[in-house]
């Protein structure tokens, strides 16, 4: 039997690059980035959202019990139905084949650590009964259900800064075995006090509030926050209902270190396999990707580690392929940046142009990196989500093609 | 596709480590539930939990210290290492790349939220150390898992809290299925903590005294802690070491009642669709369901739910299928909760008990169902339903088969 075909039929963004699929389009291609020094957090390096409105897309009712990752989940699977007429009617009962699945690093941490201050300063009996459902790590694609109407499979998952994609990659599984018909699938991800202080005290921010991935002088990298969500669903429901599909999944890798939960494999063999796995998966060769959406996000580790499973790969032919690393527009957004990435990837095939790798300087990695877009022609792009864990993910994606 | 079997059997729980000593204390219906010592529980409106006293980290956690992570990571490392050595399989004939662990969690490690919080009360943040933000996120609970099995394939949690080890079973039972993987390590882990048993005081949903699933009398559900991990792999290949074999996976399904964060859908709406999507899956009928290992956490309105959606998915019969909930010995151990119920459900097919219901005086006629009260039943089940339900409406169901040659 012959898999179905999965294909993405619709997008939601989220984004201090810019909010909606346009003005984050627009925001990447313009080379400008979102990282600055935080407007929130002491001697931080963030992208974010700054104060954060969702009643334009979700209206009043009903937000204010969700936090602030919930809010951007939310807004960005608002948007992902809209763009594909999937809008669920409030007063209905929803669709049991519409769901999601989301993947998150941290969840609502700040929900729950704050519930945990309330108890610990005033006293368990002062903590919101409210407050509790936050809590739990599902709770913002479970908000989102509640609040879209999502009644079909609805599932969380977590593989550290490789979130997004495994996300993707579960969604297409759960849409092959016919266990749902439309799944919306990314991350999201918040920055709060907790991640904040956390990239600090981990030594993960650039002390020079510049994010170069690749770049020699690269120094850290900046927290990131937002969400993103492909609408996925098989070839054969887009056509039942006349949606024009955008891009397909063509293939998966994952393959773990399992060296230490807080370092990159400078031997990348983990990351190498994962990428061969994804080409294999996608029944592709190295001279068929025409765009590679890097992960790197001006971790020096993390980027040798990513040029040298390039490298090792693609070998000659990489100078033929543009690469760019968009996290030095939108930071690393953590468990969404798989997801993010993935989005730049479906608009650089679109666009026939990588986007630019903001404030790229020079790069000895052997990589062809560039400050402006890079034209291409070509229907194939590899996006790489290499966690700081171990783990590490790869995604072969091509514009749609019957 | 290829068929998927359960060949070694880990538990870390309330009631004891180890299949063998678990299974025997689940048959006897012997209660892990009294009260706390984790943490004083003046302060809170409860005082009940089903706590695990009698594991050391120490005896399970080689390749990594076991102080450098939190409890969940402890208890689902020291599971995984019992299901492995239950099965047999010497890891190392199974190509690095082909071995996998997919995890559940409700609350992940959340004593490095409550560590940050003490240290910031009483020295500010900038005390706090930077492991214990490296030790937090929920994905460090495979990770741990997959460095000291040295499990180089696929690594994922499915944090859907109270329901999440069907969830990564299921996901384990995909991959293997598909051949993506060759053996997969999967289960669920929680470890007490103050966070999750305040919210639970708060919503004044802990019982008193005991946990009673399905009794008129009822009060509430008990918070508990552990792991269960299952060892899977290939029909094929388990036959073709000659391992044991506890049970198929037949199939599974899950769904969203998308109507409130921590209230059950008042027609268990979800329940239904997910219980009738695994049956789907598996190419069964209610006819051939058993056994059922209910959610049953012992609150009252969650039961009488639960019920309602057994009810109406398998009709007339509903009253004729014994359905339990182990919760009653164990309290409810979040997310190793229904991976802990799917390890007792494997040994009920292999077996032929099935366990009871504890702490049962008198039925509750707006349940109605055969809960197995008190005392285990010999039954030989050859089909059997393994149900959670989770905050977020969450659900998931799992059916599984005994395995015959």
């Amino acid at each position: 039997m012959m898999s179905p075909r999965i294909v993405v039929t619709g997008v939601g963004v989220v984004s201090p690059l810019g909010i909606g699929i346009d003005a984050f389009a627009e925001g990447l291609y313009s080379g400008v980035t979102a990282i600055t020094s935080s407007p929130r957090f002491l001697n931080s390096t963030t992208a974010e959202m700054g104060e954060f409105n969702p009643a334009p897309w979700l209206g009043n009712k009903g937000v204010r019990v969700l936090d602030r990752g919930t809010r951007l989940l939310t807004v960005a699977a608002q948007m992902a139905l809209t763009a594909t007429g999937l809008s669920q009617d409030p007063a209905g009962e929803g669709d049991a084949e519409l769901g999601m699945v989301c993947g998150t690093m941290f969840g609502g941490v700040h929900s729950i650590a704050s519930f945990d201050w309330t108890g610990l300063t005033e006293g368990p009996s002062y903590v919101s009964p409210l407050e509790f459902p936050n809590t739990v790590i599902n709770a913002p694609a479970g908000q989102a259900a509640i609040k879209l109407k999502l009644r079909g499979v609805n599932s969380t998952v977590c593989g550290g800064l490789a979130s997004g994609l495994v996300a993707i990659n579960y969604a297409a599984e759960f849409l092959r075995f016919g266990r749902a018909r439309w799944l919306m699938a990314g991350g999201m991800e918040e920055v709060c006090d907790e991640a904040a202080l956390g990239f600090n005290k981990l030594g993960l921010s650039s002390p020079t509030c510049s994010v170069r991935p690749f770049s020699r002088d690269a120094d850290g990298t900046a927290a990131g926050e937002g969400a993103a969500l492909w609408m996925l669903e098989t070839e054969e429901s887009a056509e039942q209902r006349g949606a024009e599909p955008w891009l397909e999944i063509c293939g998966f890798g994952q393959c773990n270190d399992a060296k230490t939960i807080l370092g990159f494999d400078a031997r990348a063999t983990g990351a190498i396999a994962a990428i061969e796995q994804a080409l294999e998966d996608a029944g592709t060769g190295v001279g068929e990707i025409a765009c590679i959406i890097a992960g790197a996000s001006g971790s020096p580790t993390g980027d040798a580690m990513e040029a040298r499973a390039l490298r090792h790969v693609f070998g000659d032919h990489l100078l033929k392929v543009p690469v760019s690393a968009p996290k030095a527009a939108f930071g690393e957004v953590m468990g969404a940046s798989g997801a993010f990435c993935a989005v730049a990837a479906g608009l650089a095939l679109q666009r026939q142009a990588a986007p630019p790798t903001a404030g790229f300087t020079s790069t000895d990695s052997g990589l062809l990196i560039s400050s402006a877009a890079q034209a291409f022609s070509g229907e194939y792009a590899l996006v790489n989500a290499f966690s700081c864990d171990g783990n590490n993910t790869a995604l072969v994606i091509r514009l749609w093609k019957k | 596709m290829r068929r998927v079997v359960i060949t070694g059997i880990g538990v870390i729980t309330p009631i004891g480590s180890g299949k063998d000593v678990f299974w025997k204390a689940l048959l006897a219906g012997t209660s892990g539930v009294s009260t706390i010592t984790s943490f004083d529980s003046a302060k809170y409106a409860a005082h009940l939990g089903g706590e695990v006293r009698d594991f050391d980290a120490g005896q399970y956690v080689k390749r990594q210290n076991p102080d450098g992570m939190g409890r969940a990571s402890q208890m689902a490392i020291g599971a995984a290492g019992l299901a492995l050595q239950d099965s047999g399989l010497d890891l190392e004939s199974i190509p690095r790349r082909r071995r996998g662990v997919s995890m559940g969690t409700t609350s992940g490690e959340p004593v490095f939220v409550e560590r940050y919080n003490d240290i910031k009360l009483a020295s500010g943040e900038d005390a706090v150390p930077a492991e214990v933000f490296a030790c937090y996120p929920c994905h460090v609970i495979p990770t741990h898992i997959a460095i000291e099995f040295d499990l180089g394939g696929p690594s994922i949690m499915i944090p859907t809290a109270c329901a999440a080890g069907n969830y990564a079973i299921g996901y384990g039972y995909d991959l293997i299925r598909t051949g993506r993987a060759d053996v997969m390590l999967c289960g669920g882990a929680d470890a007490f903590s103050r966070i999750p048993y305040q919210g639970f005081a708060r919503l004044g949903a802990i019982a008193p005294e005991r946990c009673q699933p399905f009794d008129k009398n009822r009060k509430g559900m008990v918070p508990g802690e552990g792991s269960g991990m299952l060892l899977l792999e290939s029909l094929d290949a388990a036959l073709g070491r000659g391992a044991k074999i506890y049970a198929e996976i037949l199939g599974y399904g899950v769904s969203c009642d998308a109507h409130h964060m921590t209230a059950a859908h008042p027609q268990g709406d979800g329940a239904v669709r997910a219980m009738k999507s695994a049956i789907k899956e598996s190419g069964l009928s209610t006819d051939d369901i058993d056994y059922i290992s209910a959610h049953g956490t012992g609150t009252p309105t969650n039961d009488r739910i639960e019920s309602i959606a057994v009810h109406a998915l398998f009709g007339e019969r509903a009253p004729l299928v014994p359905m339990s909930s182990i919760k009653s010995m164990l309290g409810h151990t979040m997310g190793a909760a229904s991976a802990i119920e799917a390890a007792a459900c494997a040994l009920a097919l292999d077996s032929g008990w099935i366990p009871p219901t504890i702490n049962h005086d008198e039925a509750d006629p707006d349940c109605g169902l055969d809960i197995v009260p008190n005392t285990a039943r010999l039954t030989n089940p050859k089909v059997v339903l393994n149900n959670s339900y989770a905050f977020g409406g969450n659900n998931a169901a799992m059916c599984l088969g005994r395995y015959e040659a």
